[in-house]
């Protein structure tokens, strides 16, 4: 049987993929946005490092800084791992993992792709239009972003384009799983990635439209002038920061939850054990997804709510380490007495394991009061959220890629490159992101273009880490490049030995994956 | 493949989407509530200068809008299309009129010298300028799909004539309704919250 | 009722119903009933929505997206959490 790289639609060549609405297909054309996208942000933290390596102007100047910075959260955030993993991984195995020919609404999926293209497009846009590059950060706080001269609106319009592609995903995914299940695939044979995913799109879809509306708002302000959002008018930008982060908090678990759903495929395989406690596993994406919800308000401890607030937001905040906490454990008991590969993918997801561990407990910290009082806006921040996001999400990604590159591509990855990469990416990753933690300690407020003399040595480190980090990235992806024209060929269906669908199908896919609709009779983790 | 047809889904998937649009409603109800509950005297008298005839008169063409939704739907499952495009046409017709409407309203309001930013506007209460900003962001974004709904109506009406929807293929049409309705629900909590609420 | 749900006549019916709750609505925003105007005027605007989900939006069959119902309410809840918890830092600052 052809695979689905064999040209079967409409179109030929380049436009056989820009209008195909196969989900692999769509799958790989976000891998190739997102990537490239996330490589512009890797530049631009690269130089934010650059510039911060010593004490006053070393690169550039204040101002190209505050742009640089914003960028890189825009970018990071909003193009590469909010869609990230249920974009790339999700759009391309979710349907086989349920036992389905492609997603519920395939000519929406490709739509989505192209909204995404769009947004990204006009987020590039602004940059050069108006008044220039957005320099407010990430979050367009108001009522700085009322005032700065650069061009706010485009790029706050820009967001509310990519939020649509969002929801869009979101719905296609829930349908998919509610409707599209192959006969035999009940909800507890559904492998947890596909549960991780099903949470995750939940949350695109219920909290996605909250941030379209804040930031709507916030460009109506620009345009208009209608006072909602602004102080001199009467209203209040505390109520902008309640808007904003009712998205924005639950969109740290549409970055996270996939990533842990992913660790729950790679840790089973490679123990070749079944996951220890897979209802567990299943429900706590649901309580984080739920629970995740309603902790928005521990970002704005210090921005002048109500104690009362709070302080429920902070208790709210610590329950939320309960349900990622069962996951740990069990992650942990699934490789008791299992026989043990370390593969590159299962190394990559054990590094996930210690370095979301070091994030999430760096992030109980900042939940208390009054520790936050003093941690607020400085750099144990930064470095809490890279330790969670690049740590977690990130180290997720590189082993997803690592675990399902044969079946996506039909290639394998080396043997050896992979471990000097993973290695680099360790030490790079702990040397930048780790003394930020300690500059943040002792007061080294985020954001910030100068330091004083006395944070000097410790951002010197962290810049050298930089470097050992980029070097990994370029020699994993310069690998995997590699890998994907010069690989050895993968000619078997199941080379790790796994027991979910993907695993029983030829590699790579044939384009509607199944000849013929599986029948499902055990479990996605029962291995023989 | 592009012929794999699952009605039961495209009816998830529609409403999964109004779920999200019930949400991006939802933050602007939140922005009311707050600043309702902090000028609960100036919104009160605010709401008095709204025209209360003409909120009346939308919400009775917005209900009954919806009541030829749902006979359209009705008669084109029941296979007679004519009826259909009559109870279909009739509710484009009230949605026009909603938004004619809406045009005068806001037209007398921006004649008085009340809009965002206006100069007069902003000599008066803090409270006030909150309270017509609600105001023309709410009814705005409800407005806008309304007239959303407007052109999808006219892409089934299109639909119904080249008989590309009928009795065996209704869901796209149900749909529709199913939006149509959700816009009039909006309504039906912007009405008196902008109206009534004296 | 005919298999497909409704008939003519419950969809008049409801439409009736939607126009007498929302005359009442208007006769009631006349009167002076303190704190409870709004109270009022929000449980007639539920009324009115459950009418058109029920009725007009076929919640009320069920069948294979009856799961649904229950999302309706969820998300209503989802939606008052949001608000009460912006309420704990508004009405105690």
């Amino acid at each position: 049987m052809s695979s689905f790289y064999e040209d079967e639609g409409r179109f030929r060549g380049i436009l056989g993929w820009i209008f195909s609405t196969d989900h692999k297909r769509i799958g790989l054309l976000y891998l190739l946005a997102i990537f490239a996208f996330s490589a512009v942000g890797v530049l631009l933290g690269f130089l934010m490092r650059l510039e911060l390596m010593a004490p006053g102007p070393t690169i550039m100047r204040p101002q190209t800084y505050n742009a640089i910075f914003t960028l890189h959260g825009v970018i990071m955030i909003f193009l590469f791992v909010i869609p990230g993993i249920p974009a790339i991984f999700g759009n391309f195995f979710l349907p086989i993992q349920v036992g389905a020919r492609d997603v519920a609404f395939p000519r929406i999926n490709l739509l989505s792709w192209w909204i995404y293209m769009a947004g990204a497009g006009l987020a590039v846009l602004s940059l050069f239009t108006g008044g220039g590059p957005v320099d407010t950060g990430w979050t367009f706080y108001v009522p700085y972003s009322l005032r700065t001269p650069v061009n706010v609106p485009l790029a706050v319009f820009a967001v509310f384009i990519l939020g649509f592609s969002s929801i869009l995903t979101g719905i296609n995914f829930v349908t998919t799983t509610h409707q599209l299940r192959a006969p035999g695939m009940t909800w507890f044979r559904l492998p947890l990635f596909v549960w991780a995913i099903y949470a995750t799109a939940w949350v695109q879809i219920l909290a996605t439209p909250v941030v379209g509306i804040t930031l709507l708002l916030t460009l109506m302000e620009r345009l208009a002038g209608v006072g909602i959002f602004d102080p001199l008018k009467g209203g209040d930008p505390i109520l902008y920061q309640h808007l904003f982060w009712i998205y924005s908090h639950p969109a740290v678990y549409i970055m996270i939850l996939p990533a842990m759903g992913i660790i729950s495929e790679i840790i089973p395989v490679f123990a070749q054990r079944t996951i220890f406690g897979y209802k567990a596993i299943a429900f706590s994406s649901l309580a984080i997804a739920v629970v995740g919800s309603f902790v928005w308000g521990h970002h704005m401890f210090v921005s002048g709510q109500s104690d009362l607030a709070s302080i429920i937001f902070s208790l709210l905040t610590f329950l939320v380490a309960v349900p990622s906490g069962v996951k740990v454990f069990n992650w942990v008991s699934t490789l008791y007495k299992g026989s043990i590969e370390v593969s590159p993918p299962l190394l990559f997801a054990l590094t996930f394991i210690f370095l979301f561990s070091i994030g999430g407990l760096t992030g109980l910290f900042q939940g208390a009061l009054a520790t936050n009082v003093h941690l607020h806006d400085t750099y144990w921040v930064v470095g809490h959220f890279h330790y969670v996001i690049f740590g977690g999400t990130g180290f997720a990604i590189f082993g997803a890629l690592h675990y399902w590159f044969p079946k996506m591509f039909g290639r394998r990855v080396g043997k050896k490159i992979p471990y000097l990469a993973w290695a680099l990416l360790f030490v790079g990753f702990n040397t930048l992101y780790f003394p930020m933690l300690i500059l943040g300690w002792e007061g080294m407020p985020r954001r910030y273009y100068d330091y004083l003399p006395q944070f000097h040595s410790l951002h010197l480190v962290s810049t050298v880490g930089s470097w050992i980090l980029i070097a990994g990235l370029i020699l994993m992806f310069g690998h995997l490049i590699y890998s994907l024209f010069r690989g050895e060929k993968e000619r078997l269906e199941n080379p790790w030995g796994g027991a979910t669908l993907e695993w029983q199908i030829p590699s790579p896919p044939p384009r509607e994956n199944f000849a013929e609709i599986p029948r499902v009779e055990r479990g996605p983790y029962e291995f023989r | 493949m592009e012929n794999h047809r699952n009605d039961g889904g495209s009816k998830l998937g529609m409403w999964l989407f109004l779920l999200s649009e019930i949400l991006l409603f939802g933050g602007l109800f939140i922005l009311y509530s707050v600043y309702r509950f902090q000028n609960p005297q100036i919104f009160h008298l605010a709401a008095e200068a709204l025209n209360r005839p003409l909120g009346v008169l939308n919400t009775l063409v917005l209900l009954t809008s919806s009541l030829t939704m749902a006979l359209s739907i009705f008669f084109l499952k029941k296979g007679s299309p004519g009826r259909s495009l009559l109870f279909l046409a009739s509710t484009l017709f009230l949605g026009i009129l909603f938004l004619f409407n809406k045009y005068l309203e806001w037209t007398w309001k921006v004649q008085l010298g009340i809009y965002p930013d206006a100069p007069r506007l902003l000599e008066r209460e803090r409270g006030e300028v909150l309270f017509y900003g609600l105001y023309y962001s709410m009814t705005g974004l409800h407005g806008l799909h309304v007239l959303v709904g407007l052109g999808i109506l006219s892409v089934m009406l299109f639909f119904i004539l080249k008989n590309k929807i009928n009795h065996n293929h209704s869901v796209p049409l149900e749909n529709t309704g199913l939006y149509w309705h959700l816009v009039d629900i909006v309504w039906i909590f912007l009405f008196p919250l902008f109206y009534l609420i004296t | 009722m005919t298999p497909e749900g409704c008939g003519l006549k419950t969809y008049i019916l409801v439409w009736l119903g939607l126009v007498v709750l929302t005359g009442v609505a208007v006769s009631v925003a006349g009167m002076d009933l303190a704190g409870w105007s709004t109270a009022v005027a929000l449980i007639i605007a539920f009324l009115k929505s459950g009418l058109i989900l029920l009725y007009f939006m076929h919640l009320r069959e069920g069948g294979e997206l009856r799961f649904l119902r229950w999302m309706i309410p969820g998300v209503l809840a989802i939606l008052f959490l949001f608000t009460g918890l912006t309420f704990l830092d508004v009405a105690f600052r």
